[in-house]
């Protein structure tokens, strides 16, 4: 589905991250952790094609078109309503205004947001602004979710029944992610892969780890699961040489 | 009475009530001197004779003329300057030097200029109205699309949007809000450049007569006139509120003290 190849980027004068190469095959489940500045969000980007890559190759299946992009922050219009917000992708795709807006309606439907479709951004709950922010995206039927840290900012209640839900919406789909995370726990709980990068700048892929708790997964479940402490262990362990210090902050 | 009492605007005019009546007892018993300050008595009589002559009719006329004239003209050059400057930067390094200059001058000082360049009738007095509205429409359109929420513009281009679409559906709603947030500013802008520019030299208009009652040390007519103009900027002042709230219901519609923040954030925040 996506395969990175000794990416090099950075900003200016300042490299970021060089020499990256990871595979996201169709249907896994890929998570990249790393230090804050590891280049982390960098990478999504380029893959997005919001950044130019210095060097190295981005192979991705099927074009921009299969990707769907999950900000940290919701990014929704605050002058469009929830239901405008969640066409606007259809529409830029030549959707029909009454077609999109009954398919923005049934994803909002979809999405536990039924009724609220004429409500601007800032007269929903953060919660329901993010599940606006995942209609938007999964209308458009993406092949490859692309999620920088989406769910960082809510509470740790709302946080673990919208990735349940989206987690149970990849499974069903066989859709495939990238996660860019610094939760090491829901990495591991959500994720096929887990890529840890090295400290930047030039950072690099440190190492790989692959999780085999069986699918379908519950976010709570997979914590029991035997393989689960183990590999947490380790990942925490291999994160702290990394930074070179115990006092990582990539828990929470 | 008491959810009355509770109300701000019933508390404001209350407060100017007692402070009128207070005013007339002091210049009625002669403490304040009729001449420098004449009872609010006096002054509404000298308001409703130029009204029930009609001889303000005219002046009214000019003065709105000029100050609507300046007012359109001012808002579409500060909108098309401002954009325009924001989208190439070579005409951004001309205009903004001589708009920051602009903006840093009392820009009344200009009114002389105009009179001499354009006479004394209505086209030195919308010009005037035109300087002073362009440059401050101009730095809220130019700051408006400089400081476009980064974010929203990667989520439309992440949506596949191009540059028409960004246009559409992130940059003009976005400079929409800041105008409109800066339309009240410019209507009192609008009549100050008219007014001035009247005042300076003219035939006819609110501000000649305010200079004309100045020259005949006619305070009554002069205090008259000062509240007149103030009463036609205040109703004025509330037609750009009631457009603002139309326009950017977005932003109203349910606000709270928490949607404000929100909406901060959204505006302005980056990832």
């Amino acid at each position: 589905m996506l395969r990175v190849s000794d990416l090099a980027l950075g900003y200016g004068r300042e490299p970021v991250v060089e020499g990256v190469s990871l595979e996201v095959s169709e249907g896994r489940f890929v998570s990249l952790v790393g230090p804050s500045g590891s280049g982390k969000t960098s990478i999504l980007r380029a893959v997005n094609g919001l950044l130019t890559p210095r060097a190295g190759h981005i192979e991705l299946n099927g074009g921009a078109e299969t990707l769907g992009f999950l900000f940290q922050d919701d990014a929704l219009l605050p002058w469009r309503t929830a239901r405008e917000n969640v066409a606007l992708g259809l529409r830029i795709r030549k959707l029909p205004k009454s077609k999109a807006h009954a398919e923005a309606d049934a994803w909002l439907t979809r999405l536990g947001l039924e009724g609220l479709g004429e409500r601007f951004p800032h007269e929903l709950s953060g919660g329901q602004r993010k599940r606006v922010a995942i209609a938007q995206i999964l209308a458009l039927k993406p092949k490859l979710l692309l999620m920088d840290e989406p769910f960082a900012a809510l509470d740790a209640i709302v946080r673990t029944r919208i990735t349940q839900e989206l987690l149970n919406w990849v499974e069903r789909e066989h859709l495939s992610v990238l996660l860019v995370t610094h939760d090491l726990e829901e990495a591991l709980t959500v994720s096929d892969t887990v890529y840890l990068l090295s400290q930047g700048p030039r950072a690099r892929v440190q190492s790989s780890y692959e999780v085999s708790i069986p699918r379908p997964r519950d976010i709570i479940a997979s914590r029991r699961h035997p393989s689960f402490a183990p590999l947490l262990e380790q990942l925490w362990k291999d994160l702290s040489d990394v930074v070179g210090s115990p006092q990582v902050e990539a828990t929470r | 009475m008491k959810a009355y009492v509770e109300k701000l605007w019933v508390r404001r005019l209350v407060s100017l009530l007692v402070l009128a009546a207070l005013w007339e007892v002091l210049a009625r018993l002669g403490i304040i001197n009729p001449f420098y300050a004449p009872a609010p008595s006096e002054i509404l009589r000298v308001v409703f004779s130029l009204f029930a002559e009609g001889t303000i009719l005219g002046h009214l006329q000019a003065t709105f003329s000029a100050a609507l004239a300046g007012l359109a003209i001012g808002l579409a050059l500060g909108i098309v300057l401002g954009f325009a400057a924001a989208l190439i930067p070579l005409l951004a390094d001309i205009l903004e030097p001589i708009m920051m200059l602009l903006n840093a001058i009392p820009r009344v000082i200009l009114a002389p200029l105009f009179v001499i360049w354009l006479g004394i009738e209505l086209p030195s007095k919308i010009a005037l109205a035109v300087v002073l509205v362009a440059v401050l429409i101009f730095f809220a359109v130019y700051s408006g699309i400089r400081d476009v929420n980064q974010l929203l513009v990667d989520r439309v281009r992440t949506l596949g949007g191009g540059r028409l679409v960004l246009l559409r559906e992130v940059y003009i709603p976005s400079v929409t809000a800041w105008v409109l947030g800066s339309l009240k500013v410019a209507v009192g802008f609008a009549f100050t450049g008219a007014v001035v520019g009247e005042f300076v030299a003219a035939t006819r208009g609110l501000g000649y007569l305010l200079q004309f009652a100045q020259s005949t040390y006619n305070a009554a007519l002069t205090m008259g006139l000062i509240f007149l103009i103030m009463a036609f900027v205040l109703v004025l002042f509330m037609g750009a509120e009631a457009v603002e709230r139309r326009l950017l219901r977005w932003r109203y519609r349910g606000a709270d003290q928490d949607a404000g923040r929100q909406l901060n954030h959204s505006l302005k925040g980056r990832s």
